[in-house]
């Protein structure tokens, strides 16, 4: 019986076309990004978000924003670019194509509180790269950022299921991961392994969304999906998470991905875990921040 | 043509920090975190400045700077970090201190406990306010345990001992009549059912007072620390802070063996064990983290290795 809904629910969301693609201009804008700050090339990067016009909106907007740039007013693309600065701006261009996506159905979720989730667990993802000496802290980033896009999908096609899915989550306090298993066999991060393979994201990419929930499982480098398992449970234990309660007691040294990051990154020991929570609580209100300017106009 | 951003400000701008703190200050930032383990985020710089410029009046110097060195070289450095820290933690002490700990306490350890009584038994939950100062914190558990007893979880009996060094602290606990800044923190539901107006203090009723044992214990006196055992769940708060390392890690490590395996222990929200020993688990609740002593209700106890082999 539940295999046949769930084939019938799978049939559903491989009808892909309904999600947003990927705007062309992003890819190269992001890639003029990573630079060192040292390098990047100002005009390249002014001539490449003047090409999209709710980039360019979003940048000006943001760059007068009194939260972020308080003093003068910024009228042109370069001197938001200035003020703004890059890790400011890589936030602004994906969140400004990720906006796109937000379902226009009404969400049984708080879209502020998922989109916070998804920046915050992407920064968080990215600060704990750092911290054990892994060499791409850009694309922890982006793994980070990009985990639940799934839950967009799920969203998207299946808005009943969601919404159950959701509500069991919310009434039972358990994780949206377990109601979507227990109720439907199959879960966001699935859905989202599905949409990152129709985007054609980094194969690396697209293996971490699939398996942030079971790093013990996930394919080499296993480092990305163990990363951003902890980071998404820290983000959930830290204010960071979909604005519902989950009550959970998470010990980092007793889970897989703690193990598998052990193994592989030495370095992993010498981590300050308490030190690192507690710096979180920055991070969180500037992720907050970030979110009510971007996703609340 | 390449053109790059010129000017180090718009360097460190564009990579994406927020407005660098005085370096100093940071400098003092992570000397007290060292020192004792509290720790203040950029987001919290703020309060820590704010603590320091009280000290730096007092002192009389007039930049970070300065400052740093009487709380590094200068020779009465430890008196002045002992006096940053009073300034740090004054007037934290309050009813419902933490809430994200109490959650904790109520929604996931407490029903564990509970869930592993057998059925038709009652088991004694027992719980140690190590720094229980004027006994704001004792007496918010003991609220707790009042409510809790009356709910779901009535299979738990309670009992909470509080301590503290100081004499006075312990008299003035016990009388349990407190002013309004104590109760900032308080619920009307539990200021009406708990508290009588006495003038403008607020009188504790004898039913929550009569729930807390107190008494007067030194965390460095090893002989009586020897009678604390046993306990599920211990909290100590802005007292670690104050000893050295090597008395920390003495007391740390009692306070670890009056725990059964399975059993919490909650530090303020802001101080951490780094360093200190990593017997305990940091576990992560929402919105606070506390440490556990491994070995959990259902298995066997782990007794603690000693303390030399830490390092591998």
């Amino acid at each position: 019986m539940k295999t046949e809904v769930e084939e019938a629910l799978r049939g559903r969301i491989r009808n892909l076309d309904a999600m947003p693609s990927i705007p062309a201009v992003l890819a190269p804008l992001l890639r003029c990004l990573e630079l060192p700050p040292d390098q990047i090339e100002l005009e390249k990067l002014t001539e490449l978000i003047s090409c999209d016009k709710s980039i360019t909106a979003q940048c000006l907007r943001m760059a007068n924003s009194p939260l972020f740039a308080p003093g003068r007013r910024v009228e042109t693309i370069r001197g938001a670019v200035v003020a703004l600065g890059s890790r400011r701006l890589r936030d602004i261009l994906w969140s400004s194509f990720l906006v796109r996506m937000a379902p226009k159905t009404d969400w049984p979720v708080n879209p502020a509180a998922f989109w916070e989730h998804s920046f915050g667990c992407a920064i968080v993802t990215q600060q704990l790269a750092r911290k054990v000496g892994w060499h791409d802290p850009e694309r922890a980033y982006l793994c980070g950022l990009l985990h639940d896009i799934g839950e967009l999908v799920y969203a998207t096609l299946l808005p009943e299921e969601f919404r159950a899915a959701v509500n069991a989550a919310n009434e039972r306090n358990i994780s949206l991961y377990q109601a979507e298993q227990e109720l439907f066999g199959f879960t966001h991060a699935d859905t989202g392994g599905l949409l990152a393979d129709y985007w054609s994201l980094p194969t690396d990419v697209q293996k971490v969304i699939e398996f942030h929930h079971t790093p013990e499982l996930a394919p080499q480098p296993v480092v990305l999906s163990a990363l951003v398992h902890l980071s998404d449970l820290l983000c959930r234990m830290q204010g960071m998470g979909y604005g519902f309660e989950e009550l959970m007691e998470v010990d980092f040294a007793d889970s897989s991905a703690w193990r598998l990051l052990r193994e592989e990154l030495p370095k992993i020991g010498s981590v300050d875990v308490a030190r690192f929570t507690l710096e979180l609580d920055a991070e969180a209100e500037e992720v907050r921040r970030l979110v009510s300017s971007v996703f609340q106009p | 043509m390449q053109s790059t951003v010129p000017g180090t400000a718009m360097d460190s701008r564009l990579s994406g920090e927020r407005e660098p703190a005085d370096p100093n200050l940071v400098y003092i930032r992570d000397l007290i975190y060292q020192v004792c383990g509290i720790f203040h985020p950029d987001n919290k710089l703020n309060f820590l400045r704010d603590r320091c410029i009280r000290r730096m009046k007092v002192r009389q110097v007039d930049s970070y700077r300065d400052y740093l060195e009487l709380l590094t070289t200068h020779a009465g450095r430890d008196e002045e970090v002992r006096n940053l820290l009073n300034e740090i933690t004054v007037g934290e002490t309050c009813f419902f201190r933490c809430p994200p700990q109490l959650t904790a306490l109520r929604k996931i350890i407490l029903p564990r406990f509970s869930s592993s009584v057998p059925r038709l038994a009652t088991r004694k939950f027992r719980v140690w306010s190590a720094a229980c100062s004027t006994g704001e914190e004792p007496y918010t558990l003991a609220m707790i345990s009042l409510e809790e007893s009356a709910g779901p979880h009535r299979n738990v009996a309670w009992e909470i001992v509080a301590t503290d060094l100081n004499d006075r602290s312990i008299t003035r606990a016990e009388l349990g009549l407190y002013d309004a800044y104590a109760l900032r923190n308080t619920e009307p539901y539990f200021l009406q059912k708990y508290f009588v107006k006495d003038g403008d203090k607020f009188q504790l009723s004898s039913q929550v007072r009569s729930r807390v044992t107190f008494s007067r214990l030194n965390l460095l006196d090893e002989s009586k620390l020897l009678f604390m055992k046993g306990f599920d769940l211990i909290f100590c708060a802005n007292v670690l802070i104050y000893f050295d390392t090597a008395s920390k890690r003495r007391v740390v490590e009692h306070l670890y063996n009056s725990l059964v395996p399975g059993g919490h222990f909650f530090l303020s929200p802001t101080e951490s064990l780094f360093a200190i020993t990593d017997h305990f688990h940091l576990v992560h609740f929402p919105g606070a983290t506390g440490y556990l002593r491994p070995g959990g209700l259902s298995g066997p106890g782990s007794p603690m290795p000693p303390l030399s082999s830490e390092k591998k």
